[in-house]
């Protein structure tokens, strides 16, 4: 068996609900049976075998090949297997994915693993905003799984976040962490003003001070020794991520917050 | 059977199931790891009196531990899973959580689990963080030299519990130093311990009692001053017995233990005054795991 691949073979105007293409969705279908699923395309329907070619059988390794930002809902609800997009990818990437892997070689667009349960999605690029977070009206965004993004998130990283972990090797937008329940968001990199706005609870731990400094929403509990770090990067180890080489440290700089609502968040700041 | 000179009685020791666990206590140094240990594991050495059986099962070094410190890896046993979890979360709570920079962690994958710092948590008042690493719930419980991390959960197996074998010589120094021995060569052997006063003990014990509120009194039948008293099992030249019980994780570590520690003594042989190794055999009442000591040595 191979890969199932799916190449966009027409320039795409309008956004497409990839939701139906998953490992879930599709397995036990012969090709013809996924030449005929039908795609929600703007506010049309097309087949699928009018918008990509189809080669491969192997439902539980899918691949999208010369994918465009355009392709929303990609790798819905999975729960099992891989799923790889050659290119860039739009909204909704791994939205409730419940399990296996995604990986995407471009960048994707708003409300990547937005809650998301369990699984891994890795961005080898940038990814948009509201990432690990919630759809307006709900109350819990991602509740498990790892995001990792080797380039930068846009706002709103970890919004209502609640469990999981989402690890930025790059820097993070404004209001990274914000309304975040739980839950641990690492940046290596910058990160943008208003961290942790509304935080409750959860880690936002952070190799490099933020340039906009701390909001005073955040009380300076000083410096420490926190045994936990050692175990969470030992945890990065098996991953394939700039984190799996970061030297552990356990000595941060500790901010709770923020204190205009529970104050039980924590930004953790190396030192 | 006699090897070097000891005679090996044709019995078995009786041994009872037991449920345990095991436990990694951590600490900025090995000192700290292994006196947070030490307090854990104390006024443990037999369920009859102490709720459960404890010991050290061996110094950690900061490579196999899950923080990378000093940690010391401890093996608990109680007569039932409720009795045991009873007992880990007031040990881990007076004696862990109160020792200085320690944490604690399981050292016990299992399908079956059981509280660890679940309920310690909330000596944080609300101040505890919850953190999922590796699937693996832990907590951060603020304390005043910092923080006290612990695992959430630990594993728990069926274990056995009550091993044991008998060492006769012909004077209570040779005994002694027979036991040291062979607590030696044990300590060497994983997934068990030896839980009474240095791994030996001079009051084994019968099943039962002349007194009613006694289910266990001393084992007269090897009580060297005893011999024209009661149906004693020891000859005139016996003058001092000593025992060594061994809880393990399984039959077949006991199995081991046992076999390197009797070899260990029978190495002294009789020149060193060692004249027999027995076992507590009670006759089938005590329990189903029974050891047989020339079989073991065979």
């Amino acid at each position: 068996m191979s890969s199932l691949i799916f190449t966009l073979n027409t320039s795409v105007k309008q956004r497409i609900d990839c939701s139906p293409l998953t490992s879930d969705l599709l397995a036990d279908k012969s090709v013809a049976d996924i030449a005929a699923i039908e795609l929600v395309v703007g506010n049309a329907i097309e087949r699928v075998d009018a918008l990509f070619d189809i080669t491969g059988d192997d439902a539980s390794d899918i691949k999208f090949v010369n994918s465009t930002d355009k392709l929303d809902f990609v790798g819905r609800n999975m729960t099992s297997g891989k799923l790889t997009v050659e290119g860039n990818v739009g909204g909704y990437l791994g939205l409730f994915l419940d399990g296996g892997e995604i990986e995407v070689t471009g960048n994707t667009g708003i409300y990547t693993a937005c809650e998301m349960k369990s699984g891994q999605i890795k961005v080898n690029g940038n990814a948009g905003d509201f990432v690990g977070g919630v759809r307006p009206g709900y109350r819990n965004g991602m509740t498990g799984g790892t995001v990792i993004v080797t380039g930068n998130t846009g706002a709103r990283t970890g919004d209502h976040m609640r469990r999981g972990m989402i690890l930025i090797e790059g820097n993070a937008g404004d209001y990274c962490g914000a309304r975040m329940i739980s839950g641990t968001i690492a940046v290596l990199g910058g990160v943008g003003a208003h961290l942790g706005y509304a935080m409750k609870r959860g880690t936002l731990l952070l190799m490099q001070a933020p340039a906009q400094g701390i909001s005073a929403n955040f009380n300076d509990c000083g410096s420490h020794t926190l045994a936990f770090l050692p175990l969470l990067f030992n945890s990065f180890a098996k991953l394939e991520s700039k984190f799996a080489s970061v030297e552990s440290f356990s000595r941060v700089q500790r901010y709770a917050g923020d204190v205009a609502g529970i104050g039980m968040g924590e930004i953790l700041v190396k030192i | 059977m006699i090897i070097n000179g000891v005679t090996i009685d044709e019995t078995f020791a009786e041994a009872f199931p037991m449920k345990g666990t095991r436990l990694i206590i951590t600490a900025l140094n090995a000192k700290w790891a292994m006196i947070s240990a030490q307090a854990f594991t104390g006024f443990a050495t037999s369920v009859i009196a102490c709720g459960c059986e404890a010991g050290i099962e061996r110094e950690l070094d900061p490579s196999e531990t899950p923080d990378g410190r000093p940690g010391v890896s401890i093996l608990i046993f109680a007569m039932g899973g409720k009795g045991l979890a009873k007992q880990v979360e007031t040990r881990a709570g007076q004696c862990v959580l109160t020792s200085p920079t320690s944490a604690l962690f399981s050292g016990l994958e299992s399908e079956t689990e059981m509280a660890l710092g679940q309920n310690l948590r909330y000596f944080g008042d609300g101040f505890q963080i919850s953190k999922m690493i590796d699937g693996k719930r832990y907590w951060r419980i603020p304390v005043m030299d910092g923080e006290f991390l612990t695992q959430e959960k630990t594993g728990v197996q069926a274990s056995v519990g009550g091993g044991n074998f008998l060492v006769l010589a012909e004077s209570q120094a040779q005994a002694l130093a027979a036991c040291e021995a062979a607590i030696v060569e044990m300590k060497k052997i994983p997934n068990v311990i030896m839980p009474f006063p240095g791994g030996v003990v001079r009051s084994g014990s019968k099943v039962g009692s002349k007194f009613k509120a006694l289910n266990a009194s001393t084992n007269d039948a090897f009580c060297p001053t005893l011999k024209g008293q009661t149906k004693s099992d020891l000859s005139p030249e016996v003058e001092s017995v000593m025992e060594i019980v061994i809880d393990g994780l399984t039959k077949e570590d006991i199995d081991k233990a046992m076999r390197v520690g009797i070899q260990a003594v029978c190495d002294l042989g009789a020149e060193n005054g060692i004249r027999r190794i027995s076992a507590g055999n009670y006759g089938g009442k005590l329990g189903p795991f029974h050891f047989h000591l020339q079989e073991i040595m065979a």
